[in-house]
């Protein structure tokens, strides 16, 4: 060992860890098997007695026979291959912006890099609507771009609208991912492969390109799920190109006829399972990106103009239009009718902002806020189980948690209608009453509470396993071996090591149930308003105006939370003597 | 051992009345699951480690030392076996209830806590009053010289000043059993033969009982009262270093420690004298008669052991050619303090170092020279099979 590797050693990062694997070689404690009794008892709760209901009614004689016609009547074939050209189309057009937006960010020197970060990042934040709404405005039948300023009849409706539209909701995702893998490439190796004689563009299609393709099939195949999952941009640009998703919804609240529903939703799940196993256990796996902390030397940028000119072109162009999605949500909710009649006016916000509206808002930003810190929580003690204490089942466990992100949305809310709506009851018992729909406790607000829960509770795990890997389990054993408990440990050791994670999981919680729609479509009560289902159903009765106008304050909504829950758990890492 | 008692009766725990701190192993086993067919990590380990000792294991990896030392600590769970401190079973003892403390081969500081907080841990989680705590932890820290650095945070600290707090940290609980797994590995070779020094000082000091992980054999040469040789999870030598040494119990532990030459021979005769047994074997062309090991019979396979530096070379300026005692010079390399030769002999290959060699005394490949060993320093043990 040499001179110059010791601030490595010094880092509090320390080796990779060693023996991990092996974790599971102690007893575990008392507290540690209730800690996992009463997590698999809570997801059972949240996910798997859904998804069993699911499956029971799909698999009935009614659900049974929907499933047959699926196979056999031409119609609904063709709403299968909708649904799987546009899940691909979604896939490689996202992972394409994705990339650019990446490789751009990475590898090219320009001005206004950081503000194309945030850009980029914009989508994560906005309610399902806010770019299918817009994009109406902009590109539709009388679309502002389209027909007064080119004079064209254009149909943006249907799959053109839907892979445009979803595309530019989903790519950050894709961006994020490539970026960290971008960034955590070795430049030593483009290094060496330019001392073997390779030029930028030979190094680009054999070195950078080849190392970073489990990356782009992991993001392929993300984007694919959350195209196909994805109820609220169907509804709204679809026209009439039927998807799986939005014949679900048909069923369910069109012709009343659940099991059906149940059975389209169980065409939905199987590739959305299987797209994600396949990316969690293989995608990940084949990865060769080498984390090896310490990246030797510094990346070269792209001088060249040939390439950074039609680049940077394209990446702005898709910003520009990022952004004018963006000007026309915000100038939408000051408008009376953006692009028919557009004069100012405060209508929109006063119709918002009182009666419905208001409510609306005041329940969606509680019940987000009571589901956020629970949801963080359990993700972060799903991830230490799954890191540290588990051995056996690990995978399993991890995958149990993983399913509130895996099975789609509309899939999710299906299962808590039939799940929910009636009291649970065994021999003549009532064990729960009912959750969700019209007669639930609460108004049904537990029931969208939980799905709330559920649907974040994946990002803070996801988070909590990256952070926990990072941290030697050394030094775990530390504090044990000085006699600290299994909780003692967690509380003093671990919790306080992982908190920047735990915060990025409850930011993300919180606005991914800021922005939930579709199990919200099929929970939802007239006791309890959700913004965005509020929001689909201007958007259905035509009000643009209030639907911008509900866009902004979300994301205005969801801005002030996160930088409030910023301000409130800061990263205390400056170790202060408690004396 | 007196400075331990008078420390530790202060502490109002009537435990430590007398110095303690036997550890004892019986049969210790670990399979880890994954078959029946596989080789068990440890297979079977019985030790006595008396009160205050600095005990070593040592082997290649994947010998199962690792394993039997976190068996003692309490992060794998024995599949067979016994282990008990000081007559007291440990097996149903989780970690956090061993009166033991372990030194990490990656240090694992705390890194949100500072120095004098990572010392401080494990006495505030035995609820001691505060300026217990405080006093403790700045003697301990005093003892290591890292006064000046209390309120450093472990990733302004070099590696060997880390390794110096989680030292700290571990006898600052004045532990029954002090483990080290492997504390030396990530320091650089100066640091590490300071660190070896300090740790044997503090040690002998404190007189806490010391089970010690490497595969340094300098390392377990220089620190151990000890050394416990491990192969494939099976003790092959527990002995004192110059022992193990000098009188290896088997031909594995003879390579590992060491170099050494292994010439084939027979027994002419064999006695056994009140010292041991003493062997009359031929080897290099002439007649020996060497210490032999303990285990060995009038007619089994024999192997003799010579270390390149009991190799004694003189002059042959009339020899030719490689018969009986002469031998020809392949390589020649010069270190500084020693030349390493290699020599063709009649019995193969030998290795002898010659340590400092005087100006112009250094021989070119080539040369012929008469090869010999001095007997006593010899090894005559069973042969592997």
């Amino acid at each position: 060992m040499s001179l110059d590797t010791l601030p490595a050693a010094a880092l509090p990062a320390a080796p990779p860890p060693r023996r991990g694997s092996r974790q599971g070689g102690a007893r575990m404690d008392t507290v540690t098997k209730l800690v996992i009794t009463a997590v698999v008892l809570i997801l059972a709760i949240l996910i798997g007695y859904p998804l069993v209901r699911i499956l029971t009614q799909a698999f009935g004689a009614e659900g049974l026979e929907t499933l047959r016609n699926i196979a056999t009547s031409s119609a609904n074939r063709a709403v299968l291959l909708n649904t799987v050209v546009l899940g691909v189309l979604v896939g490689a057009v996202g992972t394409a912006i994705g990339f650019a937006f990446a490789y751009a960010q990475a590898r090219l020197d320009f001005r206004g890099r950081k503000l194309l970060h945030l850009i980029a990042l914009l989508p994560i934040v906005s309610p399902p609507f806010a770019v299918a709404t817009a994009v109406i405005t902009l590109f539709g039948r009388s679309g502002l771009v389209t027909n007064k300023m080119l004079g064209l009849d254009y149909n943006i409706y249907g799959l053109t609208g839907l892979t445009l539209v979803l595309s530019l909701s989903f790519f950050p995702v894709a961006y994020m991912n490539l970026l960290g893998m971008l960034r955590s490439l070795d430049p030593a190796t483009d290094e060496a492969a330019s001392s073997l004689g390779a030029n930028r563009w030979k190094i680009f299609r054999s070195v950078t390109i080849p190392m970073l393709i489990p990356g782009f099939a992991s993001c392929f195949l993300l984007l694919f799920v959350e195209a196909i999952a994805d109820l609220a941009n169907p509804l709204v640009i679809g026209g009439d190109f039927t998807v799986l998703s939005s014949r679900a919804y048909i069923a369910i609240t069109g012709e009343y006829d659940v099991a059906s529903g149940a059975a389209y939703s169980l065409v939905l799940l199987l590739p959305g399972l299987l797209v994600f196993l396949v990316q969690r256990y293989w995608a990940e796996r084949r990865s060769v990106v080498s984390v090896t902390g310490k990246p030797s030397g510094n990346i070269t940028l792209l001088r060249s103009p040939l390439a950074r000119i039609p680049l940077l072109t394209v990446v702005l162009a898709i910003a520009a239009l990022i952004v004018a999605i963006y000007v026309t949500v915000f100038v939408g909710a000051f408008t009376a009718i953006l692009g028919v009649n557009n004069t100012f006016t405060l209508a929109n916000y006063r119709y918002v902002l009182s009666g419905i509206g208001s409510d609306a808002m005041f329940t969606t930003t509680i019940l987000a806020l009571i589901a956020t810190p629970v949801a963080g929580v359990l993700g972060m003690v799903l991830a230490w189980l799954v890191v540290r204490k588990v051995r056996r089942g690990r995978g399993a466990l991890d995958f149990l948690g993983m399913l509130g992100l895996a099975v789609p949305g509309t899939v999710l809310g299906i299962g808590y209608a039939l799940a929910f709506n009636k009291p649970f009851i065994i021999g003549n018992i009532q064990l729960l009453p009912a959750l969700a729909g019209g007669g639930a406790i609460f108004g049904g607000a537990l029931a969208i509470v939980m799905v709330y829960v559920i649907r974040s509770m994946p990002s803070g795990q996801r988070s909590g396993i990256a952070a926990l890997q990072q941290i030697d389990p050394a030094i775990d054993e530390a504090s044990t071996s000085l006699g600290a408990s299994g909780l003692r440990t967690f509380r003093s050791i671990t919790l306080p090591l992982i908190r920047p994670a735990l915060l990025s999981g409850l930011t993300y919680a919180f606005a991914r149930a800021m922005t939930t729609l579709s199990p919200i479509i099929f929970i939802t009560t007239p006791q309890t308003k959700i913004m965005t289902s509020q929001i689909l159903s201007e958007v259905d009765s035509g009000r643009f105006g209030n639907a911008f106008a509900y866009c902004t304050i979300l994301i205005a909504i969801v801005l002030g939370v996160i930088g409030l829950m910023n301000l409130l758990i800061r990263d205390r890492r400056a170790p202060a003597r408690v004396n | 051992m007196a400075t331990t008692t008078s420390t530790s009766t202060s502490s109002g725990t009537p435990v430590q009345a007398r110095p303690s701190g036997s550890l004892h192993l019986d049969n210790l086993v670990k399979q880890y699951p994954g078959g029946v067919s596989a080789e068990p990590a440890v297979a079977g380990i019985d030790l006595d480690i008396r009160p205050g000792e600095f005990l070593t294991l040592l082997g290649p990896s994947g010998c199962g030392k690792t394993t039997t030392l976190r068996m003692i600590a309490g992060f794998e769970t024995p599949s067979h076996g016994s282990l008990t401190l000081d007559g007291e079973d440990m097996v149903s003892l989780t970690p956090d209830k061993r009166p033991m403390a372990m030194v990490f081969q990656s240090y694992a500081l705390f890194p949100h806590m500072s120095v004098f907080d990572n010392v401080a841990y494990g006495l505030r989680l035995q609820k001691l009053p505060r300026k217990r705590v405080q006093e403790e932890v700045e003697f301990a820290l005093a003892s290591m010289s890292l006064t000046k650095l209390a309120d450093r945070a472990p990733n302004q600290l070099s590696g060997g000043q880390q390794q110096r707090v989680a030292l700290a940290r571990a006898m600052v609980m004045k532990p029954k059993v002090l483990l080290f797994d492997e504390p030396l590995s990530n320091l650089d070779a100066k640091l590490r033969v300071q660190m070896r020094t300090e740790i044997r000082a503090l040690q002998h000091k404190l007189g806490i009982t010391s089970v010690y992980v490497t595969h340094d054999q300098d390392e377990a040469m220089s620190l151990s009262d000890r050394i416990v040789v491990m192969r494939q999870g099976r003790i092959e030598q527990v002995a004192t270093p110059e022992t193990v040494y000098r009188k290896p119990a088997s031909v594995f532990v003879a390579d590992f420690i060491g170099r050494a030459n292994f010439l084939d021979t027979s027994i002419e005769q064999l006695a056994r004298e009140a010292d041991g047994a003493r062997a009359t074997v031929r080897a290099l062309g002439a007649t020996y008669t060497v210490p032999a090991h303990d285990g060995i019979g009038p007619g089994s396979p024999v192997c003799l052991m010579v270390r390149p530096e009991s190799v004694v070379l003189a002059p042959a300026p009339d020899a030719r050619e490689v018969s009986g005692t002469e031998g020809r010079v392949l390589k020649s390399v010069f270190y500084g303090a020693w030349v390493e030769y290699e020599i063709e002999t009649v019995g193969g290959n030998v290795t002898a170092v010659i340590y400092d060699p005087a100006p112009g005394d250094i021989l070119d490949p080539g040369t012929f020279v008469r090869v010999s060993f001095e007997q006593d320093r010899a090894w005559l043990l069973p042969a592997e099979d």
